[in-house]
Order: structure tokens, then sequence, then C-alpha cells
């Protein structure tokens, strides 16, 4: 398929699967009751979603090992924590930026 | 326009999103640098950011596209990455009820994980329907604007941002800074911690499948552990 076809597909398809699960209990089953098994499941997708998304991000390494990603681990760990107490977004973001470059920059000493 | 920017409700909702927009600020960069290394025009570049607004979708989006994953690979990881969407719109809709459809239709198109949580806040400390959904405009713009800023910045100079930053590592964090405060029920954690082992039990698979897997299982886990926790609880 064309490269540019296939973006505007991405961009079309995906832009209105995004805005319909936007608009779902806004408008369309706004006077829907939700089956509760379901509205039991619900209420666990971020964390569940969020969660698989920023566990690659932070475990990967090139090559797969593990010690290269220690620093991003450590970082993400620290950023964690930070936001479980401030709620802030800054500070999250500030905090694990900062331990992810001091680490790396003590890295090489360590060997 | 002229209305919006005179608006009380509006321009207080706007100014209460910058400090948020700073912070997805490197996030917007990361995926305009995604969207160039995935050879996409200045057009295509845009029209995703504008249209899909969502950066984990636009993420996931170049990476496979860049990958060379089938079309609909790639629109059902987006939708199922997207899928937390519903739950905003399912806690929100109650504040937006008493507006007319077309603010209901108009609002819902910026409903983000940054705007959903401002607006909750603006919602539930009172006020009229009309002046929330005001904020919630003037949050939600403020928003699309600076997203929209970033991700043409990170598209055109993003390479000259040098590697020893690790810009990369703002995106995994500005998900921890929305799941994390949340880790404070079992069937939360339940959820979290078993969807992180199942994203890594299955790195194998192709296409970034994992992630579509292992976030139906977390969901999975966190329902069992909330009629679990149901169960015994005393009464």
């Amino acid at each position: 398929m064309d490269t540019a076809l296939k973006l505007w597909s991405v961009v079309l398809i995906v832009g209105a699967l995004n805005y319909l699960s936007r608009l779902s209990f806004i408008a369309l089953f706004a006077r829907r009751r939700v089956p509760p098994l379901l509205a039991r499941a619900f209420r666990y997708v971020p964390a569940a979603m969020l969660t698989a998304l920023v566990v690659p991000m932070v475990v990967a390494a090139p090559g797969g090992a593990w010690l290269p990603a220690l620093p991003k681990i450590a970082a993400a760990l620290v950023a964690g924590i930070v936001a479980f107490v401030t709620h802030s977004q800054l500070k999250t973001l500030g905090s694990g930026m900062l331990t992810l470059w001091v680490l790396q920059a003590l890295a090489p000493r360590f060997g | 326009m002229r209305r919006f920017a005179s608006d009380r409700d509006f321009r207080a909702g706007f100014a209460a999103m910058l400090p948020a927009c700073l912070g997805i600020a490197p996030f917007g960069l990361v995926c305009g640098v995604g969207a160039a290394a995935a050879g996409a025009s200045t057009l295509d570049a845009l029209g995703l950011s504008a249209i899909v607004f969502s950066g984990a979708a636009q993420i996931l989006a170049v990476q496979l596209l860049a990958a060379g994953a089938p079309l609909a690979v790639i629109v059902l990881t987006c939708f199922v990455a997207g899928l937390r969407f519903v739950i905003y719109s399912a806690a929100m809709a109650p504040y937006l009820r008493p507006l007319p459809a077309r603010w209901q239709q108009g609002l819902a198109f910026l409903l983000t994980d940054q705007a959903f949580a401002a607006s909750v806040r603006r919602f539930d400390a009172g006020g009229d329907p009309r002046g929330g959904g005001m904020y919630f405009l003037g949050g939600g713009f403020a928003l699309w604007s600076f997203w929209q800023l970033t991700n043409i910045a990170g598209y055109f100079v993003g390479n000259l941002i040098p590697a020893a930053w690790s810009l990369d590592f703002a995106v995994p964090l500005c998900f921890i800074a929305l799941v994390a405060p949340h880790f404070r029920s079992f069937p939360t954690i339940s959820a979290a911690l078993v969807s992180a082992c199942a994203v890594i039990a299955f790195a194998g698979l192709p296409m970034k499948l994992n992630l579509i897997v292992a976030g139906l299982i977390g969901i999975a886990a966190g329902t069992l552990a909330d009629f679990v926790q149901e169960r015994w609880t005393p009464r």
C-alpha cells in the first residue's frame, strides 16, 4: 500500500475511533445502562493500558540487556513515587529526567 | 473566537492548562520526531496530531508504520490504547449532560488525559454547567493548540535535540504521572502489576501485539481482584 494512503487511512480511522471512544458515554450511550461486569472492568482500563505502554519504554535497552536499562528503571521508580505523592505532572517529569541524567552521567564510572 | 477569548471561564480554563501544556511539550516533540522518522510529510504529520490528537496513539502509529505493520494491526493497537477515553467519557458524561448536544460533541473531541483531570476538578468545585463547559473548552483549546505547535517543532527541529538528553524518556514519564497517583487500591495495583508482567512475558509477539494482550490480561486481573476484594471485605 502507498505510504501516504496508509498513513491517512490510519489518521482517519484511528481519529474516528478515538473520537467515538471520547464521545461514547457523553453522547452515544448517555441513556443506556452499562452492564455491571463491563462497568467493573472499565475501571481498570487506564491502569492496565498505561502500564502496558510504560513498561516496554522503560525496560527496553538496545540488545535487550538489563544492565543498560537500570538508570531508566530507577528514574521511573523515582518518578512514580513523586507522582504518587505530589500528583504533579511537572514534578514527575522533572524528577524522572533529572534522575536519569544523573545516573547516565555516573554510569560510565561504574563500568 | 472573540466571544470565547473574552469569556472569564474560557480564559480561566486556558490559563489553568498552561502548566500541563509545558508538561506535554517534550512528548509533543517526540511525536513530531517520530512522524518525521516514519517518513511522513508535513501535512501527514499535522493530520496525525490535529485529528488523532493522542500522544499514545500517535507514537504507536508512527512506530508501527515505520515497522511496516498492516493497517488492521495499527488501527487495532491504537484503538485499544485509546480505550481509556471511554472511561473519561463515562466520568465526564454527568457533568456535560446539561449542555446542548453540539457542545457535548465538540467538547468530546477535546477529551484527553489532561483535560479530563483538570475539568473534573473544576466541575466538582461546582458552578453553572455553562461555565464548566467554557472552562473545559478553554483548557482543551490550549492543549490542542500547544500540541500542534510542539508536534510541528519536533517534526522540523527535533533532530537537533542531543540524544544524550534522552528526550524519549519524557513519554513514559507523562504516563507515569497519569497512572501512579491511582495506585491506591488492591484491584488497580493488581491490574498494573499483571499488565507489566504480561507485557514483558509477551515481548516476543510481533508488531507490539504484546500491548493489547497485556492490556486485556491486566483489565481481567483488575476485575478479578475487584471481585475478590468485594468478597473478602467484611460487611
